[in-house]
């Protein structure tokens, strides 16, 4: 997590150069685009959803419903092993992580890639991330 | 949940061999500095034929009701699934002399739940991860080994048990958690025959020990937490060549199939893990049935989801089915079906009858006539039961409070794991007329979910939360129940589940162990302690006793898996670690 704020403030002080300098036009702020979980955590059925296919399908014998870790990580602590952006858990998820008993379940969820989306949105629901 | 070298684990071990190959490079990084050794082998045959006084094992010896105390020669004891000595030495009197006469290490992690078989003056023992020992019964000699190379990444739900061999004629027969079958000659340990049960990364593995039925070796799979298509299979004992399976659940449009939503059947599970029972006097096989799949999401599946939860009345020769009797139809807690089956043949309401009893992991005591599966009582045998009550027909009516939810909180009884569990075994003393039947009391809230399927991965549909060993309140109980009543006649309580195996005496002993890890005896009648003894290690296995040059022995299994022991009644210090302890009485 440091290393992303540290990412961000060179980001920040680079465009705060930029400015200074003049050079460059004035650009309104673009958002980048929304992923599919963003857009589910604001629909409380699509996270329920989500929640069900964690219990029903990760949460078993392999990941905590909880905080806790287990062989598996905890899914619920903010610490992401291969990356904490929305794409980078949903290809965790969809994909499984080579060379780890994690699998991957893109295919086998039910409605596919959106049950997938609803899994993140669901763990961004449900975690609890330390104060920074 | 088991704890093999995963890829995982192998991926680690080859990145710091790496790591140590650059030493020359980078000074920073550290060489390996353990030694690595060359491997053992892994099977060791007798120097000389072995067990050479006793001839082959016949299929009059398996049928006697009472077995010589010169041997123990099935998982159950016998046929009728008794699991009683013979043996008068063994009293609550005498049991208090019996001191270690040998041990035996195996070696191995997770639990021991095996029944040795003694023959020929050999005990056959299996550890978990199906490691096979040849021993003399009487020193503890080691005369053969066998450790079977399991595949890799194996499918178990609850760790690497193997409940034991069958014997028939010089053969010894053991199942393995890659879903093999391997017979023995048992003189000298070498391999007479090996066949694949099943692919092992479909889900399916081997943990219980085969039945043999006059010229038939019968073996069932595990994989309910899989959603694989349950079965059990019959083996010529002598060439391995296979005769029948029976599937428990029904194919597309075979009977029973309409049970079922959809095509829910082909995911069905229904295992059948656990060891059956013959009866020859109707020629009559009998095998139970595990949970359907999956666990805990009963929406897909909507139906009494037959054949699973039952008992099966088949014919040995060809595994049609007679009839079957489901105890927990459209199951949604887990509760298999297959806990150990008891033959008995007692007065029922003042007529003889042919009785099949069954303390189900459900929490009921069930008592069925054997010759047709009628249903005839079922009582409550734990001390909390809520899930359902039983009606006039044997059919539950289930607690709507129980059933598994998505927002689920209600503390529902027993646990997923049971009253009793088809891990364990209970005994029937014949003169007393009481089942002796350990169990764990420990109630879960069960939550429901959506359960993805993939082939060879756990399929479960929901969890359950062991709210009451996360609580420290699930304890266990060793129960003597009056088959004539159903009545529980006395109860040994210890503050975990009691999950290990019983063996009953004629001299009115029981023997069981806790996961604490004490061997113990009880006096049958009452149920006081006489004999206790600190093993160490969790006691999961099925004790048996025997006789060799008029001196009585009592061999005891221990050793546990802290993963489903914790699970089950919640974390424990108590490490892993097989041993056998043999006891015996002075001379």
């Amino acid at each position: 997590m440091r290393r992303l704020g540290a990412a961000r403030a060179v980001l920040a002080l680079a465009a705060v150069a930029l400015g200074c300098h003049g050079a460059a036009p004035a650009r309104e702020p673009v958002a980048p685009p929304e992923s599919p979980a963003q857009k589910y955590l604001r629909d409380p059925a699509a996270v329920e959803r989500g929640h069900k296919i964690f219990i029903g399908t990760c949460g078993a014998y392999c990941h905590s419903t909880q905080n806790v870790e287990r062989d598996a990580p905890s899914l619920f602590d903010c610490e992401w092993k291969h990356g904490g952006s929305d794409q980078q858990i949903h290809d965790v998820i969809a994909n499984g992580v080579p060379g780890t008993r994690m699998p991957g379940w893109g295919q086998a969820l039910p409605q596919g890639d959106d049950d997938v989306w609803r899994v993140v949105a669901y763990l961004r629901s449900a975690s609890t991330c330390p104060a920074k | 949940m088991h704890r093999q070298v995963t890829p995982f684990a192998l991926v680690l071990a080859l990145g710091l061999g790496s790591a140590g190959l650059g030493l020359a490079q980078d000074s920073s990084k550290e060489a390996p500095a353990e030694i690595q050794l060359p491997p053992p082998p892994s099977h060791w045959k007798a120097a000389q034929p072995v067990g050479t006084s006793a001839g082959p094992v016949t299929a009059e010896m398996l049928a006697v009701p009472s077995t010589p105390p010169d041997r123990w020669i099935q998982y159950l004891g016998n046929w009728r699934g008794f699991r009683h000595s013979p043996l008068r030495t063994l009293t609550p009197e005498s049991v208090k002399k019996l001191t270690v006469a040998w041990a035996l290490p195996t070696g191995t992690t997770g639990q021991f739940e095996a029944s040795p078989v003694v023959y020929g003056g050999v005990m056959y023992v299996t550890s978990s991860y199906n490691r096979l020992f040849a021993l003399d019964a009487k020193t503890g000699e080691l005369l053969w080994r066998y450790d079977h190379k399991n595949g890799e990444n194996l499918r178990l739900c609850c760790g690497p048990p193997n409940r034991g061999v069958g014997i028939a004629g010089d053969l010894v027969v053991m199942g393995t958690l890659d879903a093999w079958l391997l017979a023995f000659d048992r003189k000298t340990g070498e391999i007479a025959w090996k066949v694949q049960v099943a692919d092992y990364t479909k889900g399916y593995s081997i943990t219980s020990a085969p039945l043999v039925v006059n010229d038939l070796a019968i073996i069932g799979v595990a994989g309910g937490e899989y959603g694989v298509r349950g079965f059990f299979d019959a083996y010529e004992v002598k060439t391995g060549k296979q005769v029948w399976r029976h599937y428990t659940v029904p194919g597309k449009g075979e009977p029973g199939a309409d049970t079922w939503a959809g095509t829910s059947y082909e995911r069905g599970g229904s295992p059948a893990w656990t060891t059956g029972n013959y009866d020859p006097e109707t020629d009559t096989l009998f095998w139970t049935t595990g949970n359907p799949g999956p666990d805990w999401d009963g929406d897909v599946r909507l139906g009494d989801n037959l054949y699973s939860d039952s008992v099966l009345a088949l014919d040995p020769k060809t595994g049609a089915m007679k009839w079957y009797f489901q105890f927990t139809p459209h199951d949604v807690w887990d509760y298999d079906g297959n806990t150990q089956l008891f033959l008995i043949d007692t007065k029922y309401d003042g007529a003889p009858r042919k009785l099949l009893v069954q303390a189900n992991r459900n929490g009921f005591f069930y008592v069925l006539d054997r010759t047709n599966g009628k249903f005839l009582r079922a009582t409550p045998y734990l001390e909390q039961v809520n899930w359902a009550t039983i009606d006039p027909s044997g059919r539950p009516v289930v607690n709507p409070d129980a059933m598994p939810k998505e927002d689920a909180k209600h503390r529902t009884c027993p646990s997923n794991l049971g009253g009793m569990n088809g891990s364990f075994s209970g005994a029937f003393n014949p003169d007393l007329g009481l089942v002796f039947i350990p169990s764990s009391e420990a109630c879960q809230v069960y939550s429901k979910g959506i359960g993805a399927y993939q082939e060879g991965l756990p399929y479960l549909g929901g969890l359950p939360d062991t709210v009451d060993a996360t609580a420290g309140k699930a304890y266990g109980n060793l129960a003597a129940i009056d088959v004539a009543t159903g009545k529980v006649k006395w109860r040994y309580r210890d503050n975990r589940p009691m999950m290990s195996g019983t063996l009953s005496t004629a001299g009115g002993v029981v023997f069981a162990g806790t996961l604490e890890g004490e061997a113990l005896a009880f006096d049958a009648k009452t149920g006081k302690v006489v004999w206790r003894f600190r093993a160490g290690g969790g006691v999961r296995s099925q004790p048996i006793a025997y006789q060799l040059d008029g001196r009585t022995y009592v061999a005891i299994p221990t050793g546990s898996f802290t993963a489903l022991d914790s699970f089950a009644a919640g974390v424990t210090r108590v490490p892993e670690g097989g041993t056998l302890f043999v006891f015996a009485l002075p001379k």
